[in-house]
């Protein structure tokens, strides 16, 4: 804790966020449709049995059990000894994995700056209800991570190293996911935050975020530009990630088929996550944080 | 389908068609733009390629486009024609008409002009040599001009740069139009076999195409077979007014008076005013209203007669000069509306006198005006060679004074005493003491001459011809008569002056004055001052090799020279107006050159023109094209699939 105290941050969380969204996102908390294992004793209902004020379920005496637990009362009535068990309170891991690869730098507004705002939103909900919070970014493999946090003092902290990652290389989200599922973070929320315009697929890598452990939440986040193209001309497009090439000569029927494949791909992606009991999300870099915050994820019971 | 120039189209295409293909594979340059990921662009491009079938044609669509659109310009630069005419080539001979009444300004700009359009018309729509044809056959034409005489412009050719320059090198005159010889020239052309000499000459006879208002004088007589001749019909109006007919004559008895006559015929249907001018040395002397009744249709034979209206005008002009009579009134027709005559100035006379010595007639001749005035004995006259005198007329007038020549020149003769021989004037006997009795006071010779009391002592009876004019008689026998006999004039008096008490009265110098100018009155015509159309100059007696200079209308100062006979000739007087030849150390000679035709003034086009008995009916329409153009056509395809291609590159580019 001493140590975390003489770290000076350079960055401040209201360059991502406004005080007033932030007095909002007060009142919200992290919701998970799955009721799962966390790690300490936190204020989330789990599995287990444990100590809390939540009654659970009676169970016969067995030598040895702790006589504290013993339900007198039935004791009186049946003469029987019952211990009480109550229901574990644990904390919630909440996984936000974010996609600092360089497409992510493009778009106007930048889909970083979106994704990273999101990020710290949600990061902050998460924080201020002490649940457990490890951010990842992530692009051809796992670039950096802050894990386990909890509690308001790691907002700084969240905040300075959203602010320093910066969008380049390449995507390689299969090995980036190996990695996240390597890290033995725990089970909790996943939320991914990407544009998910991977050559390679995106199948493989959610494959391995979709399991038991994670109640996963996918938010695709695509600039304007990407969504409605304005081009026009005789164009040599360069991938900013691998400087692929593509010429291309913009007509009608060429954007009429990019805008239809576009929508073919992020219904893939939706079917994809729809089908394994993830969330698909889609995000117009262009739209404002606050109302998808506000609005769109606790309508889709993300946040509450 | 034919080509004109099918050359210049492969030239065309060799430059242009692959200069447009490698304006096509030169890799365009493209911008460069940075995305996030080619993976969905990349799938884009593949559904557009995999989901149109047509996909290279419609990426190419362009290209093929301005394929379509160079290929129908390059065809249009070949020059196709679709022949509408089949068969065998044929021959034509294009007949002008370049007379006087086509200059009629009724079509614009003149008849000529739209002849020569016509005939230019004819010349495009001919089948010429064309590369890619099967028939190698052409037609051939041969152009003639023609007004009184026919004039070949081209020889037979299929060259049609030639055939339109020889078209445009016809000039218009205003002489008549004889068709015959022109119809001769071009059969006898026909035999040629040209300037292509292939063998399709004699077989074929060559249609003769005429291009003319109708208005052809010979149409007798020119034989025509049926359908060799295609009359074109130029001309709209027949509204003109021209002078027809004008003579100038100073008057016998008085010199200086000049008369006029000219008739002016309106050729219209309606009636016409108009001034009617007359001026002597481009000074005007007069000037009269006439009215000229329309042009009328005569029952009976069904030809029109122009309105006439004859015009005379008197003046008196001693001088030399040009008198022009013009009708001041705007019409069609202009070299009509003037017409010229040459004034020559009174004569002043050269009088040779034969006398043995008689001071009277000496001192009387001598007062009157002569130019010259010689005298010399019997014996010399007869000396003098008589042929000489006869054609080079060196005297006007000779007076014989009581000598019978042997032999008379051709001139003018004042006798008296004894008449001369060979004159059929009979002598019978020598009568005495006569006394005028009458006179012809009106006559010339005997104007204000008072002839009483004039007595011969002796005198000569003379039984005359017939033809013989008595001026004065004595009591027994004519003692003045004028005799004409072998283009001599005789004016005889049949005494001796000095055994009468004439000389004494002062009429006998009014009466050798009066003789000596009526006689050089009857001097003939010594030049033809006054031609028709074409007609040419002709200048006799100059020194062999003098340069003269000509001037006429349209040009001046032209140098001719004189053969070595000593004579000038300019055959080029086709245009109406005054002409003037200078040659040095000599008068200025003036030719006035006149159309005066009423066939050309006449310039109702005829649509109908009768050639011996044969009737050719103008053709209607004008020239049917044997060959159509179809380069517009292939301009205007070209021009729309520049539309289309805008269109389709629009509708490509619009997102």
């Amino acid at each position: 804790m001493n140590r975390r105290e003489t770290k000076t941050y350079q960055r401040r969380l209201t360059e991502l966020l406004d005080p007033d969204f932030m007095a909002r996102l007060d009142s919200l908390d992290v919701l998970s449709r799955k009721i799962l294992q966390g790690k300490l004793q936190g204020e989330r209902r789990s599995k287990r049995r444990g100590q809390s004020v939540e009654f659970a379920d009676h169970r016969p005496y067995v030598v040895g059990d702790d006589l504290r637990f013993v339900d007198w009362n039935i004791y009186g009535r049946l003469e029987q000894l019952f211990l009480k068990l109550f229901l574990e309170e644990q904390d919630l891991t909440i996984h936000l994995a974010i996609d600092v690869s360089a497409s992510l730098g493009l778009g106007e507004p930048a889909k970083e700056l979106f994704v990273k705002k999101l990020t710290a939103a949600l990061g902050y909900v998460s924080l201020v209800n002490n649940n457990r919070v490890t951010i990842s970014s992530f692009s051809d493999g796992l670039k950096g991570q802050l894990a386990n946090m909890r509690g308001r003092n790691y907002l700084s902290a969240m905040t300075e190293f959203l602010l320093t990652a910066d969008c380049e290389g390449p995507t390689h989200f299969d090995s980036a996911c190996r990695q996240l599922v390597a890290g033995r973070i725990g089970s909790g929320i996943m939320i991914v935050l990407s544009d998910f315009l991977f050559k390679e697929g995106f199948d493989a890598g959610l494959r391995r975020l979709i399991g038991r452990q994670y109640d996963l939440y996918v938010i695709q986040v695509l600039s304007p530009q990407e969504l409605t193209p304005e081009l026009s001309g005789d164009l040599k497009l360069v991938d900013i990630e691998d400087a692929d090439a593509a010429e291309i000569t913009i007509s009608t029927a060429l954007v009429k088929y990019y805008k239809r494949n576009l929508t073919a791909y992020c219904n893939e992606l939706k079917d994809f996550c729809r089908r394994r009991g993830a969330i698909y999300v889609l995000a117009n870099s262009a739209d404002s944080v606050e109302s998808l915050t506000l609005n769109y994820l606790r309508r889709i019971h993300l946040l509450r | 389908m034919e080509w004109l120039t099918p050359l210049t189209g492969l030239y065309a295409a060799a430059a242009t068609v692959p200069l447009l293909l490698l304006l096509y594979f030169l890799k365009l340059k493209r911008r460069e733009q940075i995305i996030s990921s080619t993976l969905l662009w990349k799938r884009a491009v593949q559904d557009l390629q995999v989901n149109a079938p047509f996909q290279k044609i419609r990426r190419n669509i362009l290209l093929l486009l301005q394929l379509l659109m160079l290929l129908a310009i390059l065809l249009a630069l070949a020059g196709p024609i679709l022949s509408l005419t089949s068969g065998p080539a044929r021959r034509f001979v294009l007949l002008i008409d370049r007379s006087a009444s086509m200059n009629a300004a009724d079509v614009e700009p003149t008849r000529l002009d739209a002849a020569k359009k016509e005939a230019g018309k004819f010349i495009d729509s001919l089948r010429s040599k064309a590369f890619f044809s099967l028939k190698d056959e052409s037609d051939q034409v041969m152009v003639i001009a023609f007004d009184d005489h026919a004039k070949v412009m081209c020889n037979f050719t299929s060259d049609k740069h030639q055939l339109r320059s020889a078209v445009e090198a016809i000039t218009g005159g205003d002489g008549g139009s004889s068709l015959a010889e022109a119809v001769t020239v071009a059969r006898a052309f026909a035999q040629s076999p040209g300037t292509e000499a292939n063998n399709r000459s004699a077989e074929n006879p060559a249609q003769l195409v005429l291009f003319s208002d109708g208005r052809i004088r010979d149409t007798d007589q020119v034989v025509v077979s049926r359908d060799e001749l295609v009359f074109n019909c130029i001309g709209e109006s027949q509204q003109n007014i021209g002078v027809t007919a004008m003579q100038a004559r100073r008057s016998y008895e008085n010199p200086d008076e000049i008369n006029v006559f000219a008739t002016i015929a309106n050729y219209g249907t309606e009636q016409a005013a108009c001034d009617v001018q007359l001026s002597i040395n481009n000074n005007v002397r007069a000037i009269k209203k006439v009215t000229i009744p329309p042009q009328k249709t005569d029952d009976v034979s069904a030809t029109a007669r122009p309105g006439k209206v004859s015009v005379d005008f008197s003046l008196s002009y001693a001088g030399a000069g040009v008198l022009e009579v013009r009708q001041l009134q705007p019409d069609a027709l202009r070299c009509d509306d003037a017409a010229w005559s040459i004034l020559s100035p009174p004569k002043r006379l050269a009088v040779l006198l034969v006398t043995r010595g008689n001071i009277v007639l000496e001192s009387a001749l001598q007062a009157c005006p002569l130019a010259k005035l010689e005298s010399c004995s019997p014996d010399e006259f007869d000396a003098m060679d008589i042929g000489v005198l006869s054609v080079e007329q060196s005297y006007d007038v000779i007076v014989l004074d009581k000598h019978i020549p042997a032999e008379l020149p051709r001139c003018r003769y004042l006798v008296f005493g004894h008449p001369p021989n060979g004159i059929d004037v009979a002598v019978p006997e020598q009568l005495e003491n006569q006394v005028i009795v009458d006179w012809r006071p009106r006559h010339p010779v005997l104007k204000y001459v008072n002839m009483m009391n004039v007595f011969s002592a002796r005198c000569y009876r003379m039984v005359l011809p017939r033809d013989g004019e008595v001026l004065a008689e004595f009591n027994e026998t004519p003692a003045l008569a004028l005799v004409r006999r072998r283009g001599s004039v005789f004016l005889l008096a049949g005494f001796d002056v000095l055994e009468s008490n004439w000389p004494f009265e002062p009429s006998f110098v009014l009466f050798c004055y009066n003789a000596a100018a009526f006689l050089g009155m009857q001097a003939g015509q010594e030049q033809r001052a006054e031609l028709e159309v074409g007609e040419p100059i002709i200048v006799e007696g100059l020194s062999p090799d003098t340069a003269a200079e000509i001037s006429g209308p349209g040009f001046s100062g032209r140098e001719i020279k004189a053969n070595p006979a000593g004579s000038i000739r300019l055959p080029g007087t086709d245009k109406v107006g005054v002409y003037s030849l200078k040659v040095p150390d000599q008068a200025l000679k003036l030719f006035a050159v006149n159309l005066l035709d009423s066939d050309e003034s006449n310039i109702e086009p005829m649509r109908e023109i009768v050639l011996s008995g044969e009737s050719v009916q103008a053709q209607e329409s004008s020239l049917g094209l044997s060959n159509m153009p179809l380069w517009p056509f292939l301009v205007g395809i070209a021009l729309i699939l520049a539309c289309l291609e805008w269109l389709v590159y629009n509708s490509k580019v619009r997102i």
